[in-house]
């Protein structure tokens, strides 16, 4: 790590307003220098209003934006040592490849841009394409000269707004690798405002999850999976399987809980809500967590695990694992995955079975939120954010 | 049974060349008796083949110089009328302000009003006025009606125009001013284009507000008329000949060109 | 995020931290002033102008002054109804020639003519550019009386028709409505056709293919398809070649006689030859007002307000 901190972004208390809409509350966030952050979450939650104040093209109506030590809130985007990769990248039509690499050295009165163009088109692989037109490239190679154009000039900060958002999945995971080299191989600190959850955990360092104009959460993919505090990010980020249960007692630092005649373990760590004795917990747990034996075979499950009861609904069979919907009296649509290693034929739907998971897998979040929060409708508008 | 069923299929087709045929039935008339070696004043009937007029095409009198009246006020008119109209449209699309209903109203109704209710206003207006009625006049009532057209064709392109790709500019550090000039003015070009094309072609074709306000200039569309009732020389037919082959070429050329650039590019 | 990507005006950034988009406040303001204000001048003003004009009396030695003399209306209309009422039946019927006659040509070239795409339109365009006072006057040789159209027309007994109908007299075409008709139709047709072609354009031909997979035969495509689709572009076309056909006296007085004179004819002698202004302007105003009534009430009835 470098002790250069002029590439740290730091939002203090920036929110936007439109008439009586809040487009983003109040927010504190702080973007270390050289790190791959990501904005993540539904489109309307906020994301991009967020990264258009960084890039100035959107004036906050309060707070402040700072770059390293200065205060850029009122400079005007041609002034920010900010780029910005924009959604379907907006290339200049009436520009080739070569010129629209070389906007921004040309309009800071850079003279000789040719060496310098020409270096960028290698590193993204289009030193063939310098003379086509925008529109004569394919979307991939048309994201990859808006990156070159935003990162010729040298920016503190490199912004990019679903910048694969128009790309089929299999280039979106190409280009998230490619992304993922390239800002290891410059250094710059990427922002980067995405739906999508997978996208944001491959690439990102440290991710924040929006919703409605706050962040839910902040922190390494990982934590944030395997640890979310609250339930839009428990069902936003991959799925959830959630369970009303009260609180029984506590046991050193285990949390006992009670849910349909089920008793359930989750480690008092792992419990964002407060826990006393008679109140309500959601107990939560990712279903590939779990595993499933049919109930003839109770017995072998061993001692100390998590265990509820329940009938296989359904099930399908997609390749690497077996997706199993269980109608449990806990939680009518409880899903489970198994990998496909030793596939027991009895684990068909209307088979009753057993369920059970390490309890250090289980996590607790305040009874108090809509327990769907989050829940997967993104794809379906993924049009309207464009 | 065959042919019926080619007829069914290709009616649409069939019909529709007879309606070009019918919208360029004129221009046919007009070149062939431009070889024309009428009888009398009029030329109305077929007498015989001769190069005269193409030997001579000014040589009819003053036919020429209101020619020349028309191509400066329409060049002027054209220049005029783009720029009033793209400020408008450039206001329409990327401003919101007050009166915006009143303001698209003003531009929507010249284009809503026979012209010879504009002509025969814009007189009384100029008579009120006491002014001298001329080549003034007559450029001032054509800025007038083609702003709107001019506002309408910039204003369509302005509107399908990308605003990231403006924000794009500023991101990489172009002022306002250098937006405009390297982004937002050519990807706006091919809209200016279409606006001036038809305000020179509106107002270098305009005859009835022209013949109102003209007081005792001559354009050349008032020449033709005058003839008509005069006499038509075959040199006008030399002339309108010649603006229709001009205009082919024209566009022909613009469209080899835009060929051109698309093959080089692929 | 509907909120955010309904992009504000892109404001002329302001330097350092002054109040920001100050100066983009008045941007607009700027750029509307002169060609609105042109228009105010020689548009609106001149309007009002002539409405006064309208209700003054007094002669051109002694001048006029406003006597809000309204008679002079009920005179204008009491005198010149027969103009008026031919104006706007020439006018429509010019109109519905248009529409049927364009509307195959411009079905041609947005889904038929393939290659030929660009030529055609180039041919609907070029005539433009030969004044349109040259290609009216060929029609009187198109038209003449002993030519091969008129010969035509008599031999098939067309002419009977016609004669009977009171659109032809004689064995003449020249000097009847007929001829005005012909004219006005051929000079508006390509205001017909351009925007039908642009409407047309816009249909996604997979509908076409849709509507036949759904038991649909061509015609019934067309009429529950295609035709509602291009009712933006019918609804323009009719305003773009009605509201010209009814203020037009070249037509009138090129290929017609006096008794087809239209309200435009009227309007111009009043003006031009006896110089009798307040009638004039009142014939204009009556026109104007005819035309905003009966547009307005077709643009309601079509239910395309999207015009403007």
């Amino acid at each position: 790590m470098t002790t250069d901190n002029s590439g740290d972004v730091r939002l203090s208390g920036i929110s936007k307003t439109y008439g009586s809409f809040t487009a983003v509350h109040p927010l504190d966030l702080t973007v270390p220098q050289g790190s791959f952050f990501a904005l993540l979450g539904a489109s309307g939650c906020g994301k991009t209003t967020t990264l258009r104040m960084i890039a100035g093209l959107e004036e906050p109506s309060s707070g402040s934006v700072h770059l390293g030590d200065q205060d850029v809130t009122h400079l005007p985007p041609y002034k920010r040592p900010v780029n910005t990769v924009f959604q379907s990248y907006a290339l200049f039509p009436h520009l080739d490849i070569f010129e629209n690499v070389a906007f921004g050295l040309r309009r800071r009165g850079i003279k000789s841009v040719k060496k310098q163009v020409e270096d960028m088109l290698e590193l993204v692989q289009l030193g063939e394409q310098a003379r086509k037109k925008p529109h004569q490239l394919s979307g991939g190679q048309q994201q990859r000269v808006a990156v070159a154009r935003a990162l010729i000039n040298h920016p503190k900060v490199l912004l990019l707004d679903e910048p694969l958002g128009a790309l089929d999945l299999k280039l979106r995971r190409q280009m998230q690798l490619e992304l993922k080299r390239i800002q290891t191989e410059v250094g710059i600190t990427f922002i980067h405002v995405t739906h999508d959850q997978e996208e944001a955990m491959t690439m990102a360092d440290t991710v924040a999850v929006m919703n409605a104009g706050r962040v839910e959460q902040l922190g390494a993919p990982t934590d944030l999976y395997e640890n979310p505090q609250t339930t839009f990010v428990a069902n936003f980020l991959g799925t959830s399987n959630l369970i009303e249960a009260e609180v029984d007692s506590r046991n050193g630092d285990e949390i006992i809980l009670k849910a349909a005649g089920a008793k359930l373990t989750l480690p008092g760590a792992r419990c964002s809500a407060p826990a006393t004795a008679g109140g309500k917990v959601l107990v939560g747990v990712r279903p590939e967590k779990v595993s499933l034996t049919h109930a003839d075979d109770a017995g072998e499950v061993p001692e100390g695990r998590n265990r509820i009861t329940g009938r296989i609904a359904d099930s399908s069979f997609i390749g690497v694992s077996t997706q199993y919907v269980i109608d449990s009296p806990v939680c009518p649509e409880f899903e489970v995955y198994a990998q496909n290693i030793d596939r027991d034929a009895r684990l068909t739907p209307g088979a009753e079975v057993v369920l059970h998971w390490n309890p250090a897998h289980t996590f607790g979040l305040d009874a108090a939120q809509d327990i769907d929060a989050g829940v997967e409708t993104v794809e379906a508008d993924e049009g309207v954010a464009a | 049974m065959a042919f019926v069923n080619w007829l069914k299929r290709n009616l649409v087709v069939i019909a529709g060349l007879l309606t070009l045929g019918y919208l360029l039935l004129p221009n046919v008339i007009v070149t062939v008796f431009s070889f024309n070696k009428p009888k009398g004043r009029f030329n109305y009937e077929w007498q015989q083949f001769s190069l005269d007029a193409w030997k001579q095409p000014c040589g009819v009198a003053d036919m020429c110089g209101s020619l020349s009246i028309s191509l400066q006020i329409a060049i002027w008119a054209t220049i005029g009328a783009t720029v009033l109209g793209t400020m408008i449209a450039f206001a329409l699309v990327r401003y919101r302000f007050r009166a915006r209903g009143a303001v698209n109203s003003l531009i929507f109704l010249p284009m809503a009003m026979p012209e010879v209710v504009m002509a025969a206003s814009l007189l009384t207006l100029f008579l009120n006025m006491g002014a001298q009625l001329g080549f003034w006049t007559i450029l001032i009532a054509h800025i007038m009606f083609c702003l709107s057209f001019v506002v309408t064709a910039v204003k369509a392109r302005v509107m399908s125009m990308d605003p990231r790709l403006e924000q794009a500019a500023q991101d990489l550090y172009a002022g306002p001013f250098q937006t405009f000039v390297r982004v937002t003015l050519p990807i706006a070009a091919p809209g200016i284009a279409a606006g001036a094309l038809l305000a020179f072609a509106l107002s270098f074709d305009d005859f009835i507000i022209t013949n109102f306000n003209a007081g005792s200039t001559v354009t050349f569309p008032m020449f033709v008329w005058g003839s008509a009732q005069r006499g038509t020389p075959v040199q006008i037919n030399v002339i309108g000949t010649t603006m229709f082959i001009v205009a082919v070429l024209f566009v022909l050329a613009s469209m080899a060109l835009g060929n051109r650039r698309n093959r080089q590019k692929a | 995020m509907a909120a955010v990507t309904e992009a504000p005006p892109l404001a002329p950034a302001t330097p350092k931290k002054k109040p920001p988009r100050k100066r983009g406040r008045l941007t607009p303001y700027w750029l509307l002033l002169p060609g609105i204000l042109w228009l105010v001048v020689f548009f609106a003003l001149p309007m009002i102008y002539q409405a006064s004009t309208s209700v003054q009396t007094g002669s051109l030695e002694q001048g006029y002054k406003v006597t809000w003399h309204f008679a002079t209306y009920w005179d204008a209309l009491a005198q010149y109804w027969p103009q008026f009422v031919r104006s706007v039946l020439y006018a429509a019927a010019a109109t519905l020639l248009c529409l049927v006659l364009g509307y195959p040509l411009a079905y041609l070239i947005a889904f038929r003519a393939g290659r030929w795409r660009n030529l055609i339109m180039i041919l609907v365009i070029a005539p433009f550019f030969t004044s349109f006072l040259i290609r009216t006057l060929a029609w009187k040789t198109i038209l003449a009386d002993n030519g091969p159209v008129v010969g035509a027309l008599g031999t098939l007994h067309v002419l009977d028709v016609t004669n009977w109908l009171g659109w032809t007299s004689g064995d003449r075409v020249l000097a009847t409505p007929l001829a005005v008709v012909c004219g006005l139709t051929y000079n508006f047709l390509p205001f017909m056709i351009l925007p039908l072609y642009t409407s047309l354009e816009r249909i996604d031909p997979r509908l076409h293919e849709a509507a036949g997979d759904l038991y649909a035969r061509p015609w019934t495509t067309f009429r529950k398809v295609t035709f509602p689709l291009s009712m933006p572009g019918v609804v323009s076309g009719t305003l773009l070649t009605f509201i010209p056909a009814a203020g037009d006296y070249v037509n009138a007085d090129l290929l017609g006689s006096t008794d087809t004179r239209m309200v435009g004819n009227v309007i111009q002698t009043q003006f031009l030859r006896i110089l009798d202004y307040p009638t004039a302007a009142a014939l204009s105003f009556i026109l104007m007002a005819a035309i905003l009534a009966m547009v307005t009430l077709y643009i309601r009835k079509s239910g395309t307000e999207d015009l403007v």
